[in-house]
């Protein structure tokens, strides 16, 4: 097989660096020590309040007394807010994390900057914070405050109902982000980049554009009526799809020979998964605005880009599960490649599903359903956070040079996350399915359908329960981390030796 | 692939792509549409001002978490429902900002709930608790849209009239605060009765 000779032909950037090891390395970390953990610590907290947002938002859809004469808890509140605590907080921290871990380790040299970088993130969280308790504050302000430029009303748009005046807030943050990692990628020591390197860099220009671009069109000079929708969804679309699936993408692409000391399997087609992916993905998403009042050909172009996909999505597939198939024996005792295995299933399935959801008679029976968000649910949860849940205790342990604190910690957050999702996006999906089979292919009254769809609301709100847990049990894992006290062992800094392992990729 | 720049150079190209097709060019193709005059009467419908409050209302409880305001004539039910009695079109939407037209339904559509026979009094007492007039319903209670006030003199005439298991103590009443009468006038002003040469209906497509 083609595939298989790749193996000995994979392209490895050329090792270059003038200081070697692990001496290297720690010194490495040491210098994004102090910024990096700024963002853990968000995002450890983050994940636990989205979920108990998400698990408040999903008992109301089956226990609407639930919390029911709290203003600041409506159910239309506190699912966008679920939504972008998710994503802005627990995603985009870790994700950023483990991107700016690799930037600076792939580099090879000791970074700089450590002030633009915790600055920013700071302001991105505080940010963050402002603009979810102004979706909280919605609805407490008297009407004659909607001149007012803070609190207008929550804009209706997917995963942008913040407040419109956080958005440059979050946007300048986010450039100081980001400019950290370009200064990082330019300052590297190997000149050669990996496939890891392009996926960070892309997702951060791609972030910066897209949401400049939606805040323009949306906010500062609005389009008219229908497009606002048009342009809401390309933004969401997009958000998912070329930024926080590539952050990922990227930390797979590290982890695998890293933690198993084999090359990525048919390491020489990342070059055209990876664009093929940003030119497919990017255009994808209309295909949900089917029969809406938008031109038809907008949705046709959707579908069209959708089936793109299959080709990087059969890369990524071969490359990913090959890699890890050829060494399973090492996943299980592995945590974090334990994390990458389900993580990279989970992305084979989002893939599928994605495709299949964009079907014209897929969305015919499944349009307006939980279908849609079951499946993108799948792949901020099932595939992107347990990809960084997994890198997270990969690189703790290295930055804080440390070992595990609790192992059983870390299993309880694995086993949480991995049941919880199965069974939040399975109720999602296949309630999803028959919630729309009801709503639009029979009269059968919308009464009725709630009544009937009322286990699987009870199955997505267990499934949030799970997943709390699990989150809870990594924000305690993470506390024990940073306060435990170091070992002798650990004391010598001799935890993380020259393994076989690490010598796999450049450093 | 080594370079940064072929990097940011090539995905420039590529969002540029995506960005100037299925967002600006739509935009350049039907953003000028304009409201259309037929007999005189402006389509679509301009709202009262009172609704216009409402909307924000409605805004800021998130109601488009569960309800969209659009319709489909070839695909799924919506016409049989009763929920509208056509395709939305863009112009539908013109002067829309936000346009509240959604992507998730919880609940009915709202496009042309004006349209029904509920009155003011079914929405009322739908918000204030929704048990009360669809027994089941997850649509969330929006008591603290409304005053539970003790009665002073003559009850007010704007009081609820709740049914029996829902009354509130002796001596007071629940009246609809400024932000529950907008809402519910939004309600009320959501109506696309009307018909557009460019929109499909069942009569045009013989359905
Ligand atoms: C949790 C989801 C949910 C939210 C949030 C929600 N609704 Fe509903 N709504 C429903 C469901 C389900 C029904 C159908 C059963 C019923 O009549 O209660 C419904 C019915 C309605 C109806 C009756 C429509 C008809 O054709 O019979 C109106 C009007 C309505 N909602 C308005 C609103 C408004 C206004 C808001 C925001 C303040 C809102 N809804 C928020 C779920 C929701």
């Amino acid at each position: 097989m083609k595939f298989i000779s790749n193996i000995c032909s994979s392209l490895w950037p050329e090792l270059s660096g003038e200081l070697k090891g692990r001496e290297t390395q720690w010194s490495i970390d040491s210098s994004i020590r102090y910024p990096l953990l700024g963002m853990i610590k968000p995002a450890a907290f983050w994940f636990v309040v989205s979920l108990i947002f998400g698990l408040i938002a999903s008992i109301k859809l089956h226990s609407p007394g639930f919390l029911g004469s709290c203003e600041w808890l409506t159910y239309g509140k506190v699912e966008p807010v679920f939504w972008n605590s998710l994503i802005y907080g627990w995603l985009f921290n870790a994700g950023l994390a483990c991107a700016f871990w690799l930037l600076a380790r792939l580099g090879g040299a000791p970074i700089g900057n450590g002030f633009l970088l915790t600055v920013s993130l700071s302001i991105w969280n505080v940010a963050l914070v402002v603009g979810l308790i102004g979706i909280l504050m919605g609805g407490t302000l008297p009407l004659n405050w909607r001149e007012s430029l803070t609190v207008s009303g929550q804009l209706p748009y997917e995963w942008l109902e913040m407040p419109p005046f956080i958005a440059p807030i979050l946007l300048a943050s986010f450039i100081g982000m980001g400019l950290w990692g370009l200064l990082t990628f330019r300052e590297r020591v190997h000149r050669a980049s990996y496939a890891s390197q392009w996926y960070v860099l892309a997702a951060l220009f791609a972030f910066a554009w897209i949401y400049t671009a939606a805040q323009i069109m949306l906010i500062r000079e609005p389009s008219q009526g229908s497009l606002q929708y048009l342009v809401g969804s390309w933004y969401a679309n997009n958000l998912l799809m070329i930024v926080i699936v590539p952050l990922a993408l990227a930390c797979v692409y590290y982890l695998l020979p890293k933690a198993l000391g084999t090359p990525i399997v048919g390491y020489n087609h990342s070059g055209r998964a990876f664009w093929s992916w940003f030119i497919f993905a990017s255009c994808a998403g209309s295909a949900e605005l089917i029969n809406g009042p938008i031109p038809a050909w907008v949705t046709a172009v959707g579908i069209i880009a959708a089936f793109g996909i299959l080709y990087p999505l059969t890369v990524f597939g071969i490359q990913f599960l090959s890699t890890l198939f050829a060494n399973f024996t090492r996943i299980w005792d592995t945590l974090s490649l334990r994390f990458v295995l389900f993580g990279c299933i989970g992305f084979i399935v989002f893939g599928a599903y994605y495709i299949y959801g964009s079907l014209r008679s897929t969305q015919e029976v499944a349009q307006f359903s939980s279908f849609s968000n079951g499946v993108q649910l799948l792949g901020l949860l099932g595939f992107a956070s347990m990809i960084f849940s997994g890198f997270l205790y990969f690189i703790l342990s290295r930055l804080l040079n440390k070992e595990l604190p609790s192992a059983a910690l870390a299993e309880i957050h694995f086993w949480m996350q991995l049941s919880g999702v199965l069974l939040l996006v399975s109720s999602l999906i296949t309630g999803g399915l028959q919630e729309g089979e009801l709503m639009n292919g029979s009269t059968v009254s919308v009464l009725s359908i709630v009544v009937n769809l009322k286990s699987y609301y009870v199955m997505a709100s267990l499934g949030m329960f799970l997943m709390l847990l699990g989150a809870i049990a990594f924000l305690v894992s993470f506390t024990l981390f940073m306060f435990s006290t170091r070992s002798e062992k650990e004391e010598t800094g001799t935890l993380i030796g020259e393994s076989p392992e690490l010598e796999a990729s450049v450093s | 692939m080594n370079r940064g720049p072929f990097i940011f150079v090539g995905l420039f190209i590529v969002l540029a792509f995506s960005w100037a097709n299925l967002v600006n060019r739509p935009i350049q193709q039907s953003g000028q549409l304009s409201a259309i005059y037929d007999d005189s009467e402006r389509k679509p419908r301009i709202a009262p001002g009172a609704a216009d409050q409402g909307k924000l209302v409605y805004q800021q409880m998130g109601c488009v978490s569960c309800h969209t305001q659009q319709t489909r004539l070839t695909v799924g039910s919506d016409i049989d429902r009763a929920w509208g009695i056509r395709q939305s079109v863009a112009r539908d939407y013109v002067g829309q900002y936000p346009a509240l037209i959604g992507d998730r339904r919880i609940g009915p559509d709202l496009s042309n709930v004006g349209a029904k026979e509920l009155d003011s009094e079914w929405h009322h007492l739908h918000f204030y608790n929704s048990q009360i007039t669809s027994a089941g319903s997850n649509m969330p209670s929006y008591s603290f849209l409304y005053d539970v006030r003790p009665v002073i003199g003559q009850p007010s005439d704007r009081a609820l009239d709740l049914p029996e298991g829902y009354e509130v103590d002796p001596g007071y009443e629940v009246v609809p605060t400024r932000r529950a009468e907008a809402l519910v006038a939004y309600m009320l002003s959501l109506k696309v009765d009307y018909d557009l040469p460019e929109a499909p209906s069942p009569e045009k497509i013989g359905l």
